[in-house]
This record gives structure tokens, C-alpha cells and sequence, in this order.
């Protein structure tokens, strides 16, 4: 990817930036944990490169469209009238509003922008009307544009709007949600304000998506102290899912294979390995029943806050098991 | 074998190293900040190729909603118009394999086919001249009596094949298609980043102008998400690419001419059924083959060195029929001998050619089935061509793919060239759907490295088989590599499994 190269110049410079706010970050007790950061910021100038570290991310991003359309099949939030507001036409069969979390390089983000079409009649894959991609990393969300200006259609939807990136955390992005609102929606004045003053009030429904997509990130959220850890996390991705919506994610079991694949091959010196040490730490692998413990746990966490408890949990769960075989199966 | 070896086996450059070494090739287009035409998949080459692409393209609903482009140098309505009555054929004609048949039926092209121009064989003779060695190819052993035998291939002419593909992409629609004839790509370059657009400078931008003074409503400058070359062997898009090719020339010819055949006899049974005969005459430089066209008309292909085929084409039609018949009769000896005849002054004498073959066509003894004899060559279809081997060192780089002959050209000897070009396209335009139902770019080379994938080694698999059968079936004589090839032969033909494999292996 020759036009990755000019981005290795901004790298220096914004390290500075990138101190400060881990800082902030770590103040505002947020889930991104600062080693995680720095790390993946370093790897920024090969996350396009399609022979470089990021080549399993780039070679399963396919099966995670998949994996959506597979889940979408299943069901998705009706239509409601706020669809109206965000300038959608009644009667487009693309509605929904994607999140992705944790987007990197932007990755699943701009694939996911690509399946966008504003005019087509029939339905896509992926029915996606508009995406919003967050990565705490300035230096990747930087990198995750400047790529996106490489395909005309992807930075057409990143000038309208459809698409976009946001240099900030999830905390971040949950209170900028939950106190501004960018159409204030009728059904607003009846929202109840939130029933303790400790807890973030609850996200209006224009502000909630339909799908929230959670890619290898679970894995490399903080579980050390007991104000940012994955179930907080969690409770904050589902209190961004509209009644109905989907939560999905992929994650890597914590199993001997993944410990043998990521740990010891993977990130083996050179010529074997394939991604920088420090990439994954085996130890915060996720397996499946403590994802879905954690779901749980964020549900009720939620379901104090006004998530509707229903769909999304069983199904998370599964797909994990899913993804994970097809993540060992491509190594 | 050296060359083959050395094509087989590259030196090793590990694929991180390949990418680097790209974007040295791409210079920078100085001028025109303007946007040009953004398409997502441009096709240089109209051939059976780039119109079955395109066609392919058009006939799935995912991929049917890509802008693409078709540009062609020569003029295309003149290949929608072509018609000839149905006692001429013309001399390009191709044998399709029963899997390209289905992959051009799964398009819809098919049924734009002419039919009647179209010949199916059930059977194929092939024989060696050298030692009268035989094999015979039918499915004869995998089918029940009670029904049709299935058949070995389908005798197309190129330009029935090229006038169905652009009738199917007619009946797609002019949306999002634009077919660009009389239309040369002057050149071809990287684009630039624009400030206030898309950063295009890992794009193909390519100038078009018309071809002559005839007319083209092609824009000036277009650019291509995917630039798919099937531009034949000397591939503008694969040297724009900088993708090496390696190779060597046969040293051969091939002879076509379209011949009218004397009625089967016997009759064949069951009645209709058709047989291709391919004879090997070692000491003449290769095969000649006799394949069937409707209404009792054949065409004819036959390797043989530049001299013999200089010779061929300079004679007579009665002596080149001559010719034909004797070179899947006589011997040796004897075609050698005729092959070095001193050609007719004037062609009111009888014709020394055809008195010779009667004259020795009586002392030598016949063995097994023969091809009916020729009659007649159609007026102006005698033509030969060079053959060559080539193979390109990869068939993708970022935002370029190449196919058919742009990619490979192998020996006709199997008649496979254009079977494997169809091949491609299938596989090209399989990947392309998926990538466009997964959200990917159709020009990223994630995407095309699937099709390369597919591809490569059963193209390299094919035209290596061939040249092994060319180089083993150059061998003069009664040697022990003619001992050898004939006891392959016969081994071959006795294992009815064996051959059913090879025969599976040929149908793709």
C-alpha cells in the first residue's frame, strides 16, 4: 500500500498528543487501557498493508459480513417514525444505523461504508444506511481517513456524513450521546431523567443504532480495576443498542490452541511470526461462558437504565463460539 | 524441459517483498487535477474474454450493480453484425469444453449462440503416426446405453461466441455498462490525490482516443478500480502492471482451414453421433487434427514447423486436400516425401499431389478408424499462426487482474487456450461477487489474490501438460521415447479409470 507511507511522518508528532490523552482517559475511568494504545498506535502505518500484521483481520473481514447478514436474518428493530429525522425515505429498504467500536484502521469500518447505498431499492447485505466508527487512537482514526480517501465511494459517504469516524472512547461517546441530542426528537420530554444521580442518564433512541459491532476489542479492554472493566464496557455497548438491535462482536477463546497460535507462533520472532509481541496477551482471551456471564451482568446493569432485555444476549454468546472456530480455522 | 522447469519453479519472492517492490513502477500523471470517469471494473480486450467478463459480470445481481467499462480496439458492431450462411464457417474456431459450455449457460450466453453453427463431438481418435499406436476419448464407459453419449466438447466459431456474449450483454441493460469500440487506451498511469476529492493515486487512470477516424463516444480519461487486462498475448494492462512473462516460441505453425468433408462410412452409430481425430506425425513438428463443423464441414488445425506451413499455404486447394488426406494415412516416409514436392507450375495440369496419395495410399495398409476424407477447403480460410508458450509471473497486482491469453498461452495441441481463458473469467467474476456481497474493494488485492489463487496452478497444471505432449510427440523415429509414449498410450487405453480421469481432468 504505497499510500500508506506519507502517514509514517505524522507518527512522532503525535505521540505527545496521544500521552495526554491516555491521561484523560485514565481520569475519566475509561476501559482503553493505556499499554493496549500505545501499542496499536505503533503498528498504525501497516494496518493496510495486506501482507503485514493485520493480514487475519483483513483475510476475516469478509466473515463478518457474513456473520451479520447471518444475524440480521434473524430479525432487525422495526422502522420507527424518528427514521425520518436522520433524512431517511420511508420505504428505503437500508435503514440501519451502525456502530463499531474499537474500529482501528477502520477496517471492518470502511467495508462496512462500502455496502452503503443510498440509491439502491433493493435491500444489501448488510442494510446499512449510516455508520459511526470510534477508535480512542487519534493515530488510527487519522490513518482509518486517510485510507478511506483512497476509494471514491467510501470518502463520498465520509463528506455526507453517512460515514464517520470519531477519535474518542466509548465513555466518551455514550456521554456525548446521552446529553446532546443532534434532532431533538418528539418522544424527548417523555424520556424519564435517570433514576440516580451516580448513573449517566439514559440514551435517547436517535441516538441509539441498530447494530453496535464489537471486532477483536473485547480481548483488549482493561479488566483491572473495578470501575473499567469488560462487563462496565459491555454495559455501555448495550445501552447504545436500540430495542431490537444487535451487539456483535468476535473475540479469541482463551484456549491451548489460541495460546499456541497467538502467543507462540504468532508472535514469534521474525521470519515466524506475523504480529509484534505485546499484540495479544493470552491471559485477557475471552471464552465463551465468561462473555456471556459478563452479558448478563451488563444486561442487568442495563436493564436498570432502560435496556430493553431481550434478543442479544443467547445470540452474542453463540456467535462467539462461531467466530472463534473460523478465527482458528484461518491461522 | 529447461524452460519449462524454469517457469515451473521462479525464484522465490516472499509476497510482503513483491508488494514493496510495486510502487516503484508507477509514475505520476502530471497533468489534469480534473476527476476523470470513475468506473469500478474496466476491461481492456473484447474478446471471448473480456466479453464473457463482462457478461458474467452483468448476469449476477451484486455485481450487476458495478459501473463497468469494455474498451475495444477494434469495431464491435462489426462483430454483432457478423453473419455468414450456413455452408461457411470461418477459420477461428475453438472447442468448448463441457465446463465452459455450463459456465456460459449459468450467464445466459448460451442461448444467444447460434446453435446450428455450434457442433458437439461424443468421441475423440487419437493416434500416433510414428508407431499407429491409438487411444479413443468417449464417456462411453461412464454413461448407460440407454441414454445419449455425453459429449467431449462443443465446436464453436470464435466470432458465434463473441456476437452471443454481446447480445447477452445487451439484454442486461445499458445501465452502468459502457462498451467502448473503436476505442485505443493511448496509455495508462497512476492518478494523483485530489485535494478536494478521492485520493486516486493508487489508481490505473487510462487516456482513451479513437482508433482512426472511426467514431468513439469514450470519454478521454478514465479510471478503474480494477483494471482487468484481456488483451491478448502482448497485454498493454500487463505492462503497465510491470508483470513479468516467461516463455519460449514453438518454432511452430499452426495451420487452420475450414474443409468439407465426403459422408461418414460406415455410418456412424447412433446416427449424428461425431468424432474429432487428432494424429500425431512426430517427424513433421506436431498434430494435425480434424474437427467436426455442422453439415459435414471440418476445421482443421495443424502444428508443423514455419517451413511445412509456408509450404501448405502456398498450394493448391487440391493439393492441400491432398495433403490433409495424406497426413492421417501415409507414413512417415511418405508425408515427409510429399511435404518437399515441387509444387505445380500451372494449376490446369492434374494435380501431382493428389496422384501421388492415390498412388501410395494403395501400399499402405489402413488400421482403425479413419476420418472421412476431405473434399473440399473453403475459399481464403487457409491461415497459420506462430504457437507459443507463455505464462505471466503472477495474474494480479493491486487494482489490475489479467485473464486469458494476457495471463497465459498455451499449445493447441488439446485445444485448452480458450477453455482456460474461460475458466479465469468464471473464477474472476466469482471472486468479484464475493467481494461485492462482502463489502470489499473489487481492485484490493486481498480480493484478487482469491482468484489468482484458483487459477495459477491449474492454468500452469494445463499448458505444462501440453508442452510435455508437444515435446514428447517431437520425437522422429522408433526410439525407445517412441516405445515409451506408445506403451503409455496403450496402458492408458486399457484403464478404462485411468482414462476417465484424464478425460474429467481435460473437461475442467
Amino acid at each position: 500500500m504505497a499510500t500508506l507511507r506519507p502517514t509514517l511522518r505524522a507518527l512522532p508528532t503525535s505521540r505527545p498528543l496521544l500521552l495526554r490523552q491516555q491521561k484523560q482517559y485514565q481520569r475519566a475511568h475509561s476501559t482503553v487501557s493505556a499499554n493496549e494504545l500505545s501499542h496499536f498506535s505503533a503498528l498504525a502505518s501497516s494496518w493496510w498493508d495486506p501482507q503485514g500484521p493485520s493480514r487475519v483481520l483483513h483475510l476475516m473481514n469478509p466473515l463478518r459480513h457474513d456473520f451479520i447478514a447471518s444475524c440480521l436474518a434473524q430479525g432487525t428493530p422495526p422502522v420507527t417514525s424518528t427514521e425520518n429525522n436522520t433524512g431517511k425515505e420511508v420505504g428505503n429498504a437500508n435503514t440501519l444505523k451502525y456502530l463499531d467500536i474499537g474500529c482501528g484502521g477502520g477496517i471492518f469500518a470502511e467495508s462496512l461504508a462500502r455496502t452503503i447505498n443510498p440509491a439502491s431499492k433493493s435491500t444489501t447485505h448488510t442494510r446499512a444506511a449510516s455508520i459511526t466508527a470510534l477508535d480512542p487512537s487519534s493515530t488510527l482514526v487519522q490513518i482509518a481517513r486517510d485510507h478511506a480517501r483512497t476509494d471514491p465511494i467510501v470518502a463520498e459517504h465520509l463528506r455526507n456524513g453517512t460515514f464517520t469516524y470519531k477519535n474518542c472512547t466509548l465513555e466518551d461517546h455514550v456521554s456525548s450521546s446521552s446529553s446532546s441530542s443532534p434532532s431533538p426528537s418528539p418522544s424527548s420530554p417523555s424520556q424519564s431523567p435517570s433514576p440516580t444521580p451516580t448513573q449517566s442518564p439514559s440514551i435517547p433512541p436517535t441516538n441509539q443504532y441498530d447494530v453496535v459491532t464489537l471486532f477483536e476489542v473485547i480481548e483488549h479492554i482493561d479488566n483491572t480495576s473495578p470501575t473499567s472493566n469488560p462487563t462496565t464496557f459491555l454495559t455501555d455497548c448495550l445501552r447504545l443498542v436500540r430495542p431490537g438491535g444487535w451487539l456483535i462482536g468476535s473475540t479469541i477463546s482463551r484456549t491451548l490452541t489460541s495460546y499456541l497460535i497467538n502467543q507462540v507462533i504468532a508472535e514469534a520472532p521474525w521470519p515466524v511470526g506475523v504480529v509484534p509481541r505485546g499484540t495479544h496477551d493470552w491471559a485477557k482471551f475471552v471464552n465463551p461462558e465468561e462473555l456471556e456471564a459478563w452479558v448478563q451482568e451488563a444486561l442487568m446493569r442495563g436493564a436498570d437504565r432502560g435496556v430493553t432485555v431481550r434478543g442479544g444476549g443467547g445470540a452474542l454468546g453463540e456467535g462467539m463460539r462461531c467466530i472463534v472456530e473460523q478465527n482458528n480455522s484461518i491461522h | 524441459m529447461r524452460p519449462l522447469a524454469r517457469s515451473l519453479i521462479r525464484p522465490y519472492v516472499c509476497p510482503s517483498c513483491r508488494s514493496g517492490r510495486l510502487p516503484a513502477r508507477r509514475q505520476f500523471a502530471s497533468d489534469a487535477q480534473v476527476t476523470p470517469e470513475i468506473y469500478d471494473v474496466v476491461c481492456v480486450g473484447g474478446g471471448p474474454a473480456g466479453l464473457g467478463l463482462l457478461a458474467a459480470l452483468r448476469a449476477s445481481p451484486a455485481t450487476s450493480k458495478l459501473k463497468v467499462a469494455l474498451i475495444e480496439t477494434q469495431d464491435l458492431q462489426k462483430a454483432r453484425a457478423w453473419n455468414l450462411d450456413s455452408q461457411h464457417f470461418s477459420n477461428r474456431v475453438s472447442s468448448l469444453t463441457p465446463s465452459s459450455v455450463s459456465f456460459l449457460q449459468k450467464i445466459g450466453a448460451w442461448d444467444h449462440l447460434d446453435q446450428d453453427r455450434a457442433q458437439q463431438y461424443q468421441e475423440m481418435q487419437v493416434w500416433d503416426g510414428e508407431t499407429g499406436s491409438r487411444i479413443s476419448f468417449d464417456w462411453s464407459m461412464e454413461t448407460s446405453p440407454f441414454e445419449d453419449l455425453r459429449t467431449v466438447a462443443t465446436m464453436t466459431e470464435n466470432s458465434n461466441l463473441v456476437r452471443a456474449l454481446l447480445s447477452r450483454i445487451s439484454a442486461s441493460g445499458d445501465e452502468n455498462v459502457s462498451i467502448f469500440s473503436n476505442t485505443t487506451v493511448s496509455s495508462i498511469d497512476n492518478g494523483t490525490d485530489l485535494p478536494d476529492g478521492p485520493d486516486l493515486s493508487a489508481w490505473p487512470i487510462l487516456s482513451l482516443s479513437p482508433t482512426g477516424a472511426a467514431p468513439s463516444q469514450a470519454p478521454s480519461r478514465i479510471a478503474a478500480r480494477l483494471l482487468v487486462g484481456a488483451d491478448g498475448i502482448n497485454s498493454p494492462v500487463r505492462r503497465f502492471a510491470d508483470i513479468s512473462t516467461d516463455g519460449w516460441d514453438y518454432n511452430r505453425n499452426g495451420v487452420v482451414a475450414t474443409l468439407s468433408l465426403a459422408e461418414q462410412d460406415p455410418v456412424p452409430f447412433p446416427l449424428g453421433t461425431k468424432t474429432a481425430y487428432q494424429r500425431f506425425l512426430p517427424s513433421l513438428g506436431g498434430p494435425v487434427a480434424l474437427l467436426p463443423l455442422p453439415n459435414n464441414h471440418a476445421t482443421l488445425v495443424w502444428s508443423t514447423t514455419a517451413e511445412n506451413a509456408a509450404y501448405l499455404k502456398s498450394l493448391a486447394p487440391k493439393s492441400f486436400i491432398a495433403m490433409v488426406n495424406a497426413a492421417f494415412r501415409l507414413g512417415m516416409p511418405d508425408l515427409k516425401y510429399m511435404m518437399g514436392m515441387e509444387k505445380p507450375t500451372s494449376s490446369d495440369v492434374d494435380d501431382q499431389h493428389e496422384s501421388e496419395l492415390s498412388w501410395r495410399l494403395q501400399h499402405t495398409p489402413q488400421s482403425g478408424p479413419q476420418p472421412p476424407l476431405v473434399t473440399g477447403v473453403q475459399e481464403g480460410s487457409v491461415a497459420a499462426f506462430p504457437l507459443r508458450f507463455r505464462h505471466a509471473s503472477t495474474y494480479v497486482s493491486p487494482r489490475v487482474a489479467l485473464v486469458g491469453d494476457a495471463a497465459h498461452v498455451i499449445h493447441p495441441l488439446a485445444g485448452q487456450g480458450l477453455n482456460l481463458g474461460m475458466g479465469d473469467v468464471a473464477s474472476l467474476a466469482r471472486t468479484l461477487d464475493y467481494a461485492a456481497t462482502h463489502g470489499m474493494d473489487v481492485g484490493d488485492i486481498l480480493t484478487l489474490e482469491r482468484y489468482a489463487a484458483e487459477r495459477y496452478t491449474t492454468n500452469a497444471k494445463i499448458g505444462g501438460a501440453c508442452d510435455m505432449l508437444h515435446k514428447l510427440y517431437n520425437v522422429p523415429g522408433q526410439g525407445p521415447i517412441a516405445w515409451g509414449r506408445s506403451l503409455g498410450l496403450e496402458v492408458i487405453e486399457r484403464l478404462p479409470f485411468v482414462k476417465g480421469l484424464l478425460m474429467r481432468q481435460a473437461e475442467g
